[in-house]
């Protein structure tokens, strides 16, 4: 296998990797800016020199020259190269900082260069705490300014477009923003213009940087030029713990991180899985959290009337104790998980109803051949690999207003709002009704009302369009005391934050919501029925080895990256 | 960009300018499409003709607004955004209306130890307007420029992208101003330095009858 000699270190490698990129996979830290994996390289930062040699080789004899110890004699080119520009071949050897002074020297020095027109004012900038440039900076840049002129001043404050905001003069011209219009997303909407220190990214006259994936840029950009417009300002890296988790805005289920302060969801950026989303996120995954902040309820209800837990799981059993299966219909939920969902069939059949259905939530044109979906749910492949069915509207809506219907149980969903039936027709139906947000309008229509444990909130799985089964994990935790929930938020929030056994342990903003695979069990265990999981892990583990749909899909096995299913109907 | 140094401002393009050129005239005939079209065959990608292109535009429009780059982009086939680029990155493709006559007058080193400044203030007194600006006849644009590569002939203007008229002096800016205004604009000079005296007969290159011989450049009155 071919190999390339960093600081004396053998490193091995396939194909021809870009230098800078085997450097980075191999954990050699090479500082770097205009670099990114997913684009070419434009080599304009300047910052991933390093000196590069071959072996020296003998033209009459073609085989490397040797000095007196036998090793062979390495040309080093004269002048240092980008390794980010550069691929990697055999025999090549290659000093970075940690062996070479002048690589050293030529780091520290492209930093001052870099920071002479950029501002130094890092404790007033969004972008401090996570800055590429203040980060490199620290480890390899000058100790202080020797620039005594006045700096550059470019615009600031630029809303570029509706969703990304410009400061041009904390902009170092990477250029990074400008290649992925070109290369990634291909809107072609933002270009550097003017030249010299004069330049910085802009739109042309007349067009707005609009589009679905604009956002990507704000979290490529190396310094707080570019900012979202959204969350700028609202709070500082540090004072927020990252859970790394997926998106449920649409069923790609986009791998992202949800930031959270004081127990509210601040903001939510891209994690990479070049299974599913790569480097990217839709700006409309990253913006629809209001969701899990605002609207929620305050706990369960009986008829509107505030009810303790224990109260209201009881009127559920009561509900369905009464009731003949045949005039039972549950509605299980393409938003919540399939853990869920799976206990809401058990729940199904041990009380004799038919196999719960689904409601589908899809919007034609929103969707497009990246990483949207028509379909706005997280979870409606899990729900069908479940055995659950669409449901076929119509004839359930002329079931409920026939009056064929004695109980209705809905699983994190708003039949009313989704057009199924209106409130008034669920008048003669007992509605038993697990919500997110007190803004469903089948809430007043609910005898039982639940609420339940958004995807922030929870543990459980989904299923993408794609087949591929990832796990949600808790960024916050809810009111009330569950050990489940609290190990979990322990294991994937690397601060431990949301813990009450830690000094950071905050309880504002909890919600007073519990998990379906706590109310489920629950109701099951009033109406006698045996269901006795330690927790949505254990259910996981017995689906997968329980039905061929979710072959694979343990908590062990998706980990991080989640694992790709097979077909539905194929065994693996 | 003297100015620049005093005063380090950016400003903001402006992000939705009125439109110039009424949509009637924003056209190429057929002939400068075929003329386009034969330079972006040269390149192995389209946008290797954007240059070429816009300077075609400039040439019939007088200046490049931004629709005219996006006409141009269209015409080559490149994103609007590139073209915009380019077309803002050279100081050569004017952005706004200028003079029907624009006035580069070099102040970089050579010329500003030789005079450029001592040029540059006589021929803004002359025309009563400010470099960057227009007189009010649309005759003359006054421009500040880097250096243009004549710094042996310093110091030196260049007229509206073209000739350049070398080893300046206030009778020579008269003289010129003069020509210009009746519509003669200077021919290309080439100016031919001592140690090239016996070669070519003075003369460098070959398609040029006009020659100027080396003079000994003056000093500024006022850079010292």
């Amino acid at each position: 296998m071919p190999n390339i000699t960093v600081d004396n270190e053998t490193l091995e490698f396939d194909g021809r990797p870009r230098l800078l990129q085997l450097c980075l996979e191999t954990g050699v830290d090479l500082p770097h800016f205009c670099y990114h994996p997913a684009m070419s390289a434009p080599a304009n930062c300047r910052q991933c020199l390093v000196e590069v040699g071959t072996p020296q080789i003998n033209r009459e004899t073609g085989k490397p020259n040797l000095d007196e110890n036998g090793q062979p004699i390495i040309q080093f080119m004269p002048k240092l190269q980008t390794s980010c520009s550069m691929d990697a071949s055999d025999g090549m050897v290659v000093r970075t900082h940690k062996s070479s002074e002048l690589v050293k020297r030529a780091q520290k020095d492209n930093l001052e260069f870099l920071l002479i027109n950029h501002p130094l004012d890092c404790p007033i900038c969004d972008q401090a705490g996570h800055c590429p440039l203040q980060n490199q900076t620290y480890k390899h840049g000058p100790e202080g300014s020797r620039f005594e002129f006045r700096k550059v001043s470019k615009p600031k404050q630029i809303d570029l477009g509706p969703r990304v905001v410009l400061d041009g003069e904390r902009c170092i011209n990477c250029t990074r923003c400008i290649r992925f219009t070109d290369e990634i997303s291909e809107s072609h909407q933002l270009t550097i213009i003017e030249r010299g220190v004069r330049n910085y990214p802009m739109t042309p006259p007349g067009v707005e940087f609009d589009e679905p994936y604009s956002m990507n840029v704000i979290d490529i950009c190396p310094v707080g030029a570019l900012t979202s417009k959204d969350s700028r300002f609202r709070a500082r890296t540090w004072e927020m713990s990252k859970t790394a988790s997926i998106s449920t805005v649409n069923a790609r289920g986009s791998n992202c991180y949800y930031w959270v302060k004081d127990n509210k969801i601040v903001e939510i950026t891209p994690r990479t899985n070049m299974d599913v989303n790569e480097y990217w996120l839709a700006d409309e995954d990253r913006l629809d959290y209001r969701i899990f902040n605002d609207n929620r309820p305050l706990g369960p209800t009986i008829s509107g009337a505030d009810v303790n837990w224990d109260a209201a799981y009881k009127a559920v059993a009561d509900c369905l104790k009464g009731a003949k299966g045949d005039r039972v219909q549950f509605l299980g939920s393409a938003f919540a998980t399939v853990e869920d969902n799976y206990l809401l069939s058990k729940l199904a059949t041990a009380v004799g109803a038919s196999t719960p259905m689904y409601l589908t939530h899809t919007e034609a044109g929103r969707g497009d051949t990246w990483l949207r979906t028509d379909d706005r749910t997280p979870n409606s492949q899990g729900c069908e690999r479940l055995g659950f069915q669409p449901a076929n509207r119509s004839a359930l809506r002329s079931l409920i207003q026939s009056g064929g219907l004695d109980v209705l149980y809905v699983l994190e969903d708003d039949p009313v709002a989704s057009g199924l039936c209106s409130a008034e027709d669920l008048a003669g139906v007992k509605v038993v009704l697990h919500y997110y947000n007190s803004t469903n309008q089948t809430l007043p229509a609910a005898d039982v009302a639940i609420p339940a444990a958004t995807a922030v909130e929870t543990v459980g799985t989904l299923v993408n369009d794609q087949g591929h089964a990832q796990r949600l994990r808790p960024a916050k935790s809810i009111a009330g005391v569950n050990r489940t929930l609290s190990m979990e938020i322990g294991k994937c929030r690397a601060d431990r934050h949301g813990t009450p056994f830690d000094k950071w342990y905050d309880e504002s903003n909890l919600i007073n919501c519990q998990p379906g695979w706590v109310s489920i069990p629950r109701i099951a265990s009033d109406l006698n029925i045996e269901m006795n999981y330690k927790g949505p892990r254990n259910i996981m583990a017995e689906l997968s080895s329980a039905n061929d749909a979710f072959a694979g899909a343990t908590y062990e096995a998706m980990g991080e990256f989640g694992v790709r299913l097979s077909e539905i109907g194929v065994t693996a | 960009m003297g100015d620049f140094i005093k005063h380090p401002f950016v400003d903001m393009p402006d992000r939705n300018p009125e439109q110039v050129i009424p949509n009637d005239q924003l056209v190429f005939t057929s002939e400068e499409k075929k003329q386009i079209q034969t330079w972006v065959s040269h390149y192995p990608t389209a946008d290797g003709a954007v240059m070429r292109a816009l300077w075609l535009a400039q040439e019939k429009f007088s200046f490049l607004p931004p629709e005219v780059i996006k006409l141009v982009a269209a015409e080559i086939g490149i994103p609007y955004a590139n073209a915009y680029g380019v077309a803002t990155f050279y100081t050569q493709y004017f952005k706004e209306k200028k003079g029907k006559h624009v006035l580069d007058v070099c102040t970089c080193f050579s010329c500003q130890l030789c005079g450029g400044y001592d040029m540059l203030h006589y021929i803004e007194n002359k025309l009563g307007v400010h470099k960057g600006e227009t007189t009010k006849d649309g005759l003359f644009t006054i421009q500040e420029a880097e250096c243009l590569g004549a710094c042996g002939s310093a110091p030196m203007l260049q007229i509206t992208n073209g000739p350049f008229v070398h080893n300046l002096n206030k009778d020579k800016v008269d003289a010129l101003l003069d020509a210009l205004r009746e519509g003669k604009v200077p021919a290309f000079t080439s100016v031919t330095l001592p140690q090239d005296e016996d070669e070519m007969g003075g003369n460098r290159r070959t398609d040029v009858s006009s020659v100027e011989s080396y003079i000994v450049p003056p000093i500024s009155e006022t850079v010292s």
